[in-house]
C-alpha cells in the first residue's frame, strides 16, 4: 500500500505476488464508482479528527481503515478493511507520508517505509538530489527484506524497473500525438486510459498494453483520425480529473468544439517527456528505445535510473517548483498550439494541482485566454459544480472573443 | 540604574511591534540582513558571514490581495507573509532565504522571488522533507555547503570554520537562555507571565543575536532575584503551528478565570530554540545538520522510515511531565495541513492522560469573544475534572 | 424582433430578479423582486411590474431577453425567453450603453462578482470571475444589516460615518460574519462595524480585479454598487477612479436586450 507516485520497482523485487493499493487511484476510483460511500468515508474521518481541509484522498481513504469496509472497483464493498503487510510510499506534499501515518496507527502499527523526493524543478539532473532518493531506496530494500522475511530478487527488481520506466515512456509518447491536429485522443479518453500507468507500471501487461495503444494511437494520427474530429480549440488544462463535474464541464467544451489536448494532470502524473533541455522544457517524447538500451546492471543503477525518471515526471517537477510550473505551461500552450488555458486548482490538493495556478492565472491571463475555477478531488461538498460550469462557458465564451480578435 | 525586569521585557515586546524599525537600525550600523520564513534555514552560516538573519514576520493585517498569487486554501500565515513582501515593507532585506519547508510557506517565498522583486535577492536551500535519517543529515551538509559557497559570493567574504563555530556558539548561548527564560514557568509561583516570555522569544528570532543574549542575560538575572508573582491559576500549555499574534497569549492569561501559559511548542517558540548545535566539532556543516535534525520536528517533514513514528510526540511527552499542564491549547494557522495530522493523533495521547483540550484555528484576525469562550470553557473543564 | 417595439431584459439572479422594459434606446420602465424559491415566479412579477411601471401591458412585448444565472430556466414555458446573453457580455453592452466612454465594468452581485473588459461597440476583450471562497458577498452584505438591524442604506450611511480602520477575517463571508458578531460581542461601535463589512466586500472585488489591466473608464454595477461605502473602498484598493452607472442593478437586463441585437 502507498503512494502511486512512489518508485513501485522495489516492491516487485520480493516476488511476483506483491498486490499495490495505490493511494491516489484508489480513492478516485472510489469516489467515482461508489459516491455515497465515499461522502460516509470522507464524513467518518472528519468526525474522527481529521482536518475539514485535509486532502479529500486522504479522507476518504482513511475514513475506509475507520469504517472498516473497502469500495473495490467490480462494483463491491467489502467489509473488512484489508490489512497490508507494509507501507511503500513517498513523501510529496506536506501530508503525503502523513497520510501513511495515520493508517499505519489506526491499523494497530503496519510497518511504514517514505522515501523522500524531495522534488521540484529539475531535481533528476541534481546529482545529490538523485542520490539522496537512491540512499533511501537501498536502506528501504533492505527494510523490505527484514519486515518481510523474503530475500530480495535484483532480476526481478530490474526487470519491474526496466517495464516501469517503459511504461512511463511510453505514456508520454502517447501523449505527445495529440500535438497534431485533430488531436487523436481527447481528456476523457487520456483519464481512462492512463490508470494502468499509475496503479502498477511494473509489470509485462502494462507494457503490452501500452506499446498496444502506442502503435493504435500512432494510426490514428497518420490517418487523420480523432475520437472527437471536431476540435474548434484546443485547451491545455492544468488541474485534476476530478471526480464530480469532470462529466459536465467536458459536456459544454464539447459542444462548443472545444478540446482538453493537453492535461499535466493525465500527462504527467505517469509519463515522461524530454522535459527541461537547455533549460527549456520540452514535451516531446522519449524514444521509447532509449528505455532497452538503459544499462540496469546492477540495483544501483537501476535505483538511480529510476528516481532520475520519477523525478523527472512533470507533475514531480511542479510540485514545489513555480518555474518549472510555468515553463510546463508555456511549452503546453505552444507545443501544442492550445487556444486556451484552463486552470482548475483542486482545493484540498497541496501538490501541483493547486499550488502555483493562482499564480498562472496571473502570469497567462494577458497572453491566452485564460480561466481558473475550483475543483476538487473526492468530497462532492466541495465541488462547486454550478459555478465551475459558469467559468468554463465564461472560458469558451472568451476564446471566441479571442478567436474574433477581441481579447 | 539597572533596568527592571518590566522594562527589558517592554524592549523585546516593542521589537515584536517594531520589527522593521530595529532591523533598520541594525543596517543603519552597516549590518547586512536576511529575511527567512521557516526556522529550518541554517542561521549560523549567515551570521557566520556577518550576516543578520530576521525572520519574517506576519503583520495581522486582513487583506485579500493575496488571493490572486496564492490560493484560498493556503494558510493565513503564508497569505500574511506573501502581504508583506506585495507591499514591500521588507524591500529593505538584502536577501531573503528559505529552506524547502511546508508548500505553503514555500508558496509565499515564491511570491517574493517572482512578484516582490526578490528575485536577484533571494536563495532557496534544498532541504529534505523527512529529518529523520542519515541520508537527511548527508544532503543537507551538501546543500549548507552550497548555500555556504552563495553566501560568501553575496557577502564577497569568506566564511572560516572558525567563524562558523562562533555563530554556532552565539546561537546556543541564544538558545540555552530562551530554554532558561521558559523554565521559569515550571514554578508554581513564576517571577514572569508565559506571554511575556512569549514576546521575548518572537523578538529573538528577530535580532541580532548577540545584543539578544546580553538582554536576556540582564533579564534572566533580574528574574532570577525576583520573587515569583501570584501562584500559578489553571496552567495551559499551547501546542501548534506558526502563531506570532501576541494577542493569542494575551487572551489565555486574560480569561475570566486566573490562567498561566506555561509552554508554547510552536515554531515561533520552542521549535525555534529547543535544541543545540554540537559545538567544536572538524565539520561544522555536519554539526549543524546534526543540530537542526535534533530539534522539536516540524511536522511537515515527521515520519520515522520503517515505524512511521512523529518524533515530535516524544517532545511534547516530555513537556507534558516537565511542565505539568492542566491543559492543553492546540493552536494552529486555519488551512494548515499538517498540523491537523498531527493534531487527530494528539488528542488521543492527552486523553489517555487525562489532560483536556480545545483548539483554536487562527486566521488574521483574533475573535477575542469566540476564542475567550472557547478558552474559558477549557478552563471549566478542567476545574471540573481537577477542582 | 421589430423595431420600435417593446423589448423585455431579464436578468434572473441568485438575489433578485430584474426586469426593463425598453423601446429603442428608451428605458421605460423596471422593477426588481426577490427572486426566492420559484425564479418563474419571481421574472413574472418582475415582468409585469415593470410593464406596469411603463404604461404598457405584457401582450405588448415583442420578446423577452434573459440574462443572470438561472437564465435556462426563463428560456422555457412559460416565459419562453426570445433569447439568451451571457451574464458578462449583457455587462458589458449594458455598462457601454449607460456610459458610452466605459470600457471595463465591475458587477458586484448577490453572489458572483466579475469584472469585464470590453471595446467601443461593447464586445469581449477580457473578463475575470470570484473565486469560490468570495462567493455570497451581496447576500453576505444583506444579512448583515439584517443583524445589525439596519436597511442596506443605513448601513452605508453608517459606514461612511467610522472614524476606526477595523477589519474583520477575509477568507470568505463566512468567516467575515463570525468576525462582525465577534465585534459586535465586543461592543464595538455599530458604524466600524458597518465599515469594516464594507470594507471587506471591496477588497474581495478588489484582489479579483488585480487579474487584468483594467481599461479605463471603470464603472460599477450591481445591487452592491449603491452602497458608498463599499464604492469608495474598492476606489481606494483598486487606486483608480470609478463611476458607479445609474441604474447599477439593471446592467445585465439592459445589456441583454442590446447584446441580442435588439437596441440599434
Amino acid at each position: 500500500m502507498g503512494s502511486t507516485w512512489s518508485v513501485l520497482a522495489p516492491l516487485k523485487g520480493l516476488g511476483d505476488d506483491v498486490y499495490i493499493i495505490g493511494g491516489e487511484p484508489h480513492a478516485a476510483s472510489t469516489a467515482g464508482t461508489f459516491p455515497e460511500e465515499a461522502r460516509e468515508d470522507i464524513a467518518a474521518a472528519e468526525i474522527a479528527g481529521l482536518g475539514f481541509h485535509s486532502c479529500s484522498y486522504l479522507k476518504l481513504f482513511v475514513g475506509e481503515v475507520i469504517r472498516d469496509k473497502i469500495g473495490i472497483t467490480d462494483g463491491t464493498i467489502k467489509e473488512g478493511y484489508p490489512r497490508p503487510h507494509l507501507i511503500w510510499t513517498t513523501h510529496l506534499c506536506n501530508l503525503h507520508s502523513k497520510w501513511y501515518q495515520e493508517v499505519s496507527r489506526l491499523l494497530g502499527g503496519v510497518p511504514l517505509y517514505p522515501i523522500d523526493m524531495i522534488g521540484g524543478g529539475d531535481a533528476e539532473k541534481d546529482p545529490k538530489i538523485v542520490k539522496y532518493v537512491c540512499d533511501q531506496m537501498e536502506e528501504g530494500i533492505d527494510w523490505l527484506e527484514r519486515v518481510t522475511g523474503r530475500e530480495f530478487s535484483d532480476e526481478l527488481f530490474i526487470k519491474a524497473a526496466r517495464n516501469e520506466i517503459k511504461v512511463l515512456v511510453l505514456w508520454g509518447n502517447i501523449c505527445a500525438l495529440n500535438m497534431h491536429a485533430p488531436a487523436p485522443l481527447d481528456e476523457r479518453r487520456l483519464i481512462a486510459l492512463f490508470p494502468p500507468a499509475m496503479v502498477d507500471r511494473t509489470t509485462d501487461e502494462a507494457v503490452q498494453l501500452y506499446e498496444a495503444l502506442l502503435e493504435e494511437v500512432q494510426h490514428m494520427v497518420e490517418t487523420g483520425q480523432s475520437v472527437v474530429p471536431y476540435q474548434r480549440f484546443r485547451i491545455v488544462y492544468f488541474g485534476l480529473a476530478h471526480t464530480y463535474g469532470h462529466p459536465e464541464i467536458a459536456r459544454i467544451l464539447r459542444d462548443a468544439g472545444a478540446e482538453i489536448v493537453a492535461s499535466v494532470y493525465t500527462f504527467g502524473t505517469a509519463g515522461n517527456f524530454r522535459g527541461f533541455v537547455n533549460g527549456k522544457w520540452s514535451w516531446e517524447p522519449i524514444d521509447p528505445a532509449w528505455v532497452d538500451e538503459l544499462d540496469l546492471s546492477s540495483r544501483r543503477k537501476a535505483l538511480s535510473a529510476l528516481a532520475k525518471i520519477v523525478l523527472g515526471w512533470p507533475t514531480w517537477q511542479g510540485v514545489r517548483s513555480y518555474w518549472a510550473l510555468e515553463k510546463m505551461a508555456r511549452a503546453m500552450v505552444a507545443e501544442f498550439n492550445a487556444d486556451g488555458l484552463l486552470l482548475a486548482p483542486t482545493r484540498s490538493c497541496e501538490t501541483d494541482f493547486r499550488n502555483g495556478y493562482i499564480a498562472m492565472q496571473r502570469i497567462f491571463k494577458n497572453e491566452i485566454p485564460t480561466v481558473e475555477y475550483d475543483t476538487e478531488t473526492v468530497d462532492v461538498r466541495k465541488m462547486d459544480i454550478p459555478g465551475s460550469k459558469r467559468k468554463t462557458e465564461l472560458f469558451v465564451h472568451l476564446m471566441e472573443a479571442h478567436k474574433k480578435g477581441g481579447a | 540604574m539597572k533596568k527592571s525586569s518590566e522594562a527589558i521585557i517592554e524592549e523585546f515586546r516593542h521589537i515584536t511591534e517594531n520589527t522593521h524599525e530595529y532591523a533598520k537600525s541594525l543596517q543603519g550600523k552597516g549590518r547586512l540582513l536576511a529575511g527567512y520564513m521557516c526556522t529550518h534555514v541554517p542561521e549560523e552560516i549567515l551570521y557566520a558571514a556577518g550576516i543578520i538573519p530576521v525572520r519574517i514576520l506576519s503583520a495581522h493585517e486582513s487583506q485579500a490581495m493575496t488571493r490572486s498569487y496564492i490560493h484560498e486554501t493556503y494558510c493565513t500565515f503564508s497569505h500574511d507573509c506573501a502581504y508583506q513582501g506585495l507591499q514591500h515593507n521588507y524591500d529593505y532585506l538584502d536577501l531573503i532565504v528559505h529552506s524547502s519547508s511546508c508548500i505553503h510557506m514555500g508558496e509565499a517565498f515564491n511570491v517574493w522571488v517572482r512578484f516582490a522583486g526578490f528575485q536577484h535577492k533571494s536563495f532557496l536551500i534544498t532541504y529534505p522533507h523527512i529529518i529523520h535519517t542519515k541520508h537527511a543529515s548527508e544532503i543537507m551538509v551538501e546543500s549548507y555547503g552550497e548555500f555556504k559557497q552563495f553566501i560568501e559570493e553575496f557577502a564577497k567574504k569568506s566564511i572560516t570554520d572558525d567563524d562558523i563555530e562562533r555563530a554556532i556558539k552565539v546561537y546556543n548561548q541564544t538558545r540555552r537562555l530562551l530554554k532558561r527564560l521558559w523554565e521559569f514557568l515550571r514554578r508554581g509561583n513564576p517571577p514572569v507571565a508565559g506571554r511575556e516570555v512569549a514576546a521575548v522569544t518572537l523578538a529573538a528570532q528577530v535580532m541580532d543575536k548577540q545584543e539578544c543574549n546580553q538582554m536576556l542575560e540582564q533579564l534572566i538575572q533580574r528574574l532570577e532575584a525576583e520573587p515569583g508573582k501570584e501562584p500559578s491559576g489553571v496552567r495551559l500549555m499551547v501546542t501548534g503551528g506558526a502563531c506570532d499574534d501576541m494577542r493569542i497569549f494575551d487572551l489565555i492569561e486574560n480569561l475570566n478565570y486566573s490562567t498561566n501559559l506555561i509552554f508554547t511548542d510552536s515554531c515561533t517558540a520552542a521549535r525555534y530554540f529547543w535544541f543545540e548545535v554540537p559545538e567544536d566539532r572538524p565539520d561544522k556543516l555536519e554539526a549543524i545538520a546534526e543540530g537542526y535534525i535534533s530539534r522539536i520536528p516540524c511536522p511537515a517533514k515527521d515520519n520515522v522510515p520503517g515505524t512511521g513514528e512523529k518524533k515530535r510526540f516524544r517532545f511534547i511527552r516530555q513537556f507534558i511531565e516537565d511542565y505539568k499542564p492542566d491543559g492543553v491549547v492546540f493552536v494552529y494557522q486555519r488551512f494548515c495541513s499538517p498540523q491537523s495530522m498531527d493534531i487527530v493523533a494528539l488528542k488521543p495521547i492527552l486523553d489517555m492522560l487525562g489532560i483536556p483540550w480545545t483548539e483554536l484555528e487562527l486566521d488574521t484576525t483574533v475573535p477575542i469573544s469566540l476564542f475567550g469562550t472557547q478558552l474559558e470553557a477549557l478552563v471549566e473543564i478542567i476545574k471540573r475534572v481537577a477542582p | 424582433m421589430n423595431k420600435g417595439k417593446f423589448l423585455a431584459g431579464l436578468d434572473a439572479g441568485h438575489v433578485n430578479t430584474k426586469a426593463v422594459i425598453m423601446r429603442e434606446q428608451e428605458i421605460l420602465g423596471y422593477c426588481t423582486v426577490p427572486t426566492g424559491f420559484d425564479v418563474v415566479a419571481a421574472a413574472q412579477t418582475a415582468l409585469n411590474d415593470a410593464s406596469d411601471n411603463a404604461g404598457i401591458s405584457r401582450g405588448e412585448l415583442g420578446g423577452i431577453v434573459a440574462t443572470g444565472i438561472f437564465n435556462d430556466m426563463i428560456k422555457v414555458p412559460p416565459l419562453n425567453a426570445t433569447g439568451t446573453v451571457p451574464e458578462y457580455m449583457a455587462d458589458a453592452k449594458g455598462a457601454l450603453f449607460l456610459n458610452k466612454n466605459s470600457r471595463t465594468v465591475i458587477d458586484v452581485g448577490g453572489n458572483i462578482h466579475k469584472a469585464v473588459c470590453y471595446d467601443q461597440k461593447g464586445d469581449l476583450v477580457d473578463v475575470v470571475q470570484n473565486d469560490k471562497c468570495a462567493d455570497g458577498l451581496g447576500i453576505f452584505y444583506t444579512t448583515m444589516a439584517k443583524a445589525l438591524g439596519l436597511s442596506e442604506q443605513e448601513m452605508t450611511e453608517l459606514a461612511l460615518k467610522s472614524t476606526k480602520n477595523l477589519s474583520i477575517a477575509i477568507q470568505c463571508a463566512l468567516s467575515a460574519e463570525s468576525d462582525a458578531i465577534d465585534l459586535m460581542c465586543q461592543g464595538t461601535d455599530i458604524a466600524d462595524v458597518a465599515d469594516a463589512v464594507s470594507k471587506f466586500i471591496a477588497e474581495r472585488v478588489a484582489d479579483m480585479c488585480t487579474y487584468m489591466s483594467l481599461t479605463k473608464e471603470i464603472v460599477v454595477a450591481g445591487g452592491l454598487a449603491k452602497s458608498q461605502a463599499i464604492v469608495k473602498h474598492l476606489q481606494s484598493l483598486i487606486r483608480q477612479d470609478v463611476s458607479v452607472l445609474t441604474h447599477p442593478e439593471y446592467v445585465g437586463a439592459i445589456g441583454a436586450v442590446i447584446g441580442y441585437g435588439g437596441v440599434k
